[in-house]
């Protein structure tokens, strides 16, 4: 959690560099009145690198993929509810179920 | 629904609390979310609970929750008494409320006084007549005293009122089949699979219900129905594999002399067997001959 976040913000830093560097070399185009063609290159693999920095962060940092498959453990229903809003009480429970010396006291 | 994950869970905190390694209260939590019927262990260590005086003031406002259960729990087990106490408890704290009067329904229930509960439930149907709970109390009531007609005609009236009622549906279809009554069984599992198509236990048991109608068209139908429970499970589910070797069989012998240009793929019985002895190998090794000698009787005849 932590190192992801710590990374997550650097490449959000990452990537606001390269928004910054690209403006200023625009600017310095302007003066010495060259054609915008592209980016310089370290501009590039900063924004790369920014992008997969905040991109692992954004997949681990907000916790663990579920599985979505119905025959996984976790989605595999094995047996329904009891259905307990019709459950009746005059069954083999009687005979069977010893409660008898259990008292609430409060 | 209860899961493979949760099933694990339930049982294991379930051995955990019977024997005395604590967390009962997540027990019952656990019992509660599953819906699940464990009526002697939920009374035994909700009613632990309850009596500590220590431990029900650490649940806070959960302590009615507990109160509830333990009370339909103590039904349950026909310890009216508790029932009774509980229900008491509850009934000074909310003096108002219909949750409880339904409570007091089932209590005069579980002591057989059934026009008593007949006219407390009629009494709260006045007040609320949409109350789906005290309308499944009925059908539930109908049914208790052995009167399944009765409680056939109630729940179809139900089932015209609130047709999204998935557990209606299954309670129908289950009361049919205890009848014998398959046609109109298959009729409630189709609807469950409409509303809920990814859950295999009712694709399972609309198949059991078609092959047990039997003929040939039915027989298919089932045939693809355990195909998808397997599809569904991840071919995790004996019976459906049980099901396929069956219907096969069935299939065979009553088109057998028939011109033989049936489109049915013949690898569906032979994997689901091969699929049946690998799960037997690894968890019943001692069975495997007699699943061997089952599926070659199956296949000769």
């Amino acid at each position: 959690m932590g190192i992801g976040f710590a990374v997550g913000v650097l490449g959000v830093l990452l990537l606001a560099h390269a928004a910054y560097s690209t403006i200023q070399y625009r600017g310095l185009l302007k003066i010495t009145e060259e054609e915008f063609s592209g980016p310089p290159i370290n501009v590039v693999v900063e924004l790369l690198l920014g992008l997969v920095f905040s991109m692992w962060a954004a997949l681990t940092v907000p916790g663990k993929f579920l599985s979505i498959h119905p025959d996984s453990e976790e989605n595999r229903i094995v047996s329904l509810p009891a259905n307990l809003d019709f459950m009746i009480f005059n069954h083999r429970g009687k005979a069977v179920l010893s409660g008898v010396n259990m008292k609430l006291k409060h | 629904m209860v899961t493979k994950t949760e099933e694990t869970q339930l049982i294991n905190l379930e051995n955990q609390v019977e024997n005395g390694g604590g967390g009962a209260w997540e027990y019952l939590c656990l019992v509660r979310k599953l819906k699940v019927r464990r009526s002697d262990k939920v009374l035994k260590h909700g009613l632990a609970i309850l009596n500590d005086s220590k431990e029900r003031s650490s649940l806070g406002s959960e302590e009615w929750t507990l109160n509830e259960q333990v009370a339909i729990a103590a039904m349950d087990c026909q310890c009216l008494d508790v029932a009774k106490d509980c229900i008491n408890a509850l009934q000074k704290r909310f003096p108002e409320s219909k949750r409880v009067g339904k409570l007091e329904g089932m209590l005069l229930e579980a002591k057989g006084s059934w026009s008593e509960a007949e006219k407390a439930y009629s009494s709260l149907l006045e007040d609320n007549p949409f109350d789906q709970v005290i309308h499944k109390r009925r059908v539930a009531m109908a049914k208790a005293q052995g009167n399944i007609s009765e409680a056939i005609e109630w729940l179809n009236k139900y089932l015209e009122i609130f047709m999204a009622d998935n557990d209606a549906w299954r309670e129908l279809a289950e009361i049919y089949v205890s009848l014998q009554m398959y046609k109109q069984a298959t009729f409630c599992y189709e609807e469950l699979i409409l509303s809920q198509p990814v859950v295999p236990v009712y694709h399972l048991a609309y198949a059991d219900v078609l092959y047990t109608l039997g003929g040939l068209e039915n027989l298919q139908t089932a045939k693809k129905y355990y195909a998808s429970t397997i599809d569904l499970t991840g071919g995790k589910n004996t019976r459906a594999l049980f099901g396929i070797c069956l219907c096969t069989s069935a299939i065979a012998q009553l088109t057998k002399g028939r011109n033989k240009n049936d489109k049915e793929s013949p690898e569906l019985q032979s994997l689901a067997a091969t699929a049946l002895e690998k799960e037997y190998k690894q968890r019943a090794p001692g069975k495997l001959s007699l699943l061997t000698s089952t599926l070659r009787s199956l296949k000769i005849s």
